[in-house]
C-alpha cells in the first residue's frame, strides 16, 4: 500500500512559468503572466468607499467594474507611490503597484517553508530565486476572495439604488 | 540504588550571556551569516530567509523571545531539521557566538519553565535549557 503525504515537498517544482515582476512597498513580487489581463497607468480610477481597507478605488473598463486593491495594503507593508495598475484575468480585480519591472521565465518554484504560518500561506504560491534574490510568487485569487467580490458587488448595487432614489 | 545514565548529544549555542541547547540530531549545520532576505509575511519570530545549497531556509530569530531585546549581534546560523519534517521544515536560528557539541544526560524540567523547554542539562557551572523549536515558535504564534 502506498501512503501519500499531504505535506508540501521542499523539492522545487521544475515546471516553467512566465511571470511578471512587480514592486510594492520596496519589495519585489512575481505574478504569473497569464493571470494578468492588462497593465495600465493609474488614470481613470474612481474613489470607492468600502469596508475593505485595501480597496479604495474602482475602475470602469469596457463597461465592467474592477475593484482596485492596493498591493501595499494587501501585504501590510509601507505604502509608497504607485504608478501602475494590473488588471487580473477572469476576475473584476485590479492591483495597484509601485511599478512593473519585467517579464521573466522561472524554472523552479519552491513551496513556502512550513515555518511560515501567517497570512503569507494564502498570499503566495511559493518562492522562486531570481538572480540570487528570493521572490514570492503571489496567488492572484488572494487579492480578493470570491466572497469579498460578492460583497463589493452588493455594495455597488446598494449605492447605485440609493443614488437612483435620490435622483 | 543504581542510576542508569542515558547521555544524549546536544549542540550548545550562546545567545548573549546565556547558553541554550538543541538535540544534536536536529541540527544539520552551523553556517556563516549569509545575507538574509525578506519578503512580506505575518509570522512572528521569522525575520527572513537565507539560501543554503539551493534551498530557501527561513530564519527564526529566537533571541528576543529567549533573552530579551538586548541580545548582541548574531554571528552564525544554526540550521535545524525540525523533527518529523522534510527539508521544507528546515529553519535557521541566528546565534551570537560559537557552538559546542556536548554529551550529557537530559534532566526533567523542574519548576516553572516555559513549555518550549524540554529538558535541562547540568554542566560544570551552569544549567542549560534544552529547547523544542516547534513549541517555541508555536508559543510565539499564540502570544
Amino acid at each position: 500500500m502506498k501512503i501519500s503525504s499531504t505535506r508540501h515537498s521542499a523539492r522545487p517544482t521544475r515546471k516553467r512559468h512566465t511571470v511578471i515582476l512587480f514592486s510594492a512597498g520596496g519589495f519585489t513580487f512575481a505574478i504569473e503572466a497569464k493571470a494578468v489581463d492588462e497593465i495600465r497607468e493609474t488614470a481613470g480610477l474612481a474613489t470607492f468607499a468600502t469596508r475593505l481597507s485595501k480597496v479604495e478605488h474602482s475602475l470602469i473598463r469596457q463597461g465592467r467594474r474592477y475593484f482596485v486593491v492596493s498591493a501595499a495594503r494587501h501585504f501590510r507593508i509601507k505604502e509608497t507611490p504607485t504608478s501602475r495598475l494590473m488588471l487580473l484575468a477572469g476576475v473584476p480585480v485590479g492591483v495597484l503597484v509601485d511599478g512593473i519591472d519585467r517579464m521573466q521565465e522561472i524554472h523552479s518554484l519552491q513551496a513556502l517553508p512550513e515555518a511560515f504560518r501567517g497570512e503569507e500561506r494564502n498570499w503566495y504560491r511559493g518562492l522562486t530565486v531570481i538572480r540570487g534574490h528570493v521572490v514570492p510568487l503571489v496567488r492572484p485569487e488572494a487579492f480578493l476572495s470570491k466572497a469579498e467580490i460578492t460583497l463589493l458587488n452588493a455594495s455597488v448595487c446598494t449605492s447605485e439604488r440609493a443614488a437612483a432614489v435620490t435622483a | 540504588m543504581n542510576l542508569t545514565l542515558n547521555p544524549e548529544t546536544f549542540v550548545l549555542f550562546p545567545l548573549g550571556k546565556k547558553r541554550f541547547a538543541f538535540l544534536a540530531g536536529d541540527v544539520s549545520e552551523l553556517a556563516r551569516p549569509d545575507q538574509a532576505q525578506t519578503f512580506p509575511h505575518t509570522t512572528p519570530l521569522l525575520t527572513g530567509v537565507v539560501l543554503r545549497r539551493n534551498q530557501i531556509v527561513p530564519v527564526a530569530d529566537v533571541a528576543p523571545a529567549l533573552v530579551g531585546p538586548d541580545a548582541p549581534a548574531r554571528k552564525f546560523y544554526l540550521v535545524l531539521n525540525r523533527p518529523g519534517r522534510n527539508k521544507a521544515g528546515r529553519t535557521a536560528i541566528p546565534v551570537t557566538g560559537e557552538c559546542e557539541l556536548t554529551q550529557a544526560e537530559r534532566l526533567p524540567v523542574t519548576g516553572k519553565l516555559p513549555p518550549y523547554v524540554c529538558g535541562l542539562l547540568s554542566l560544570q557551572d551552569e544549567i542549560v535549557e534544552v529547547l523544542d523549536l516547534d513549541r517555541l515558535m508555536a508559543a510565539e504564534v499564540r502570544s
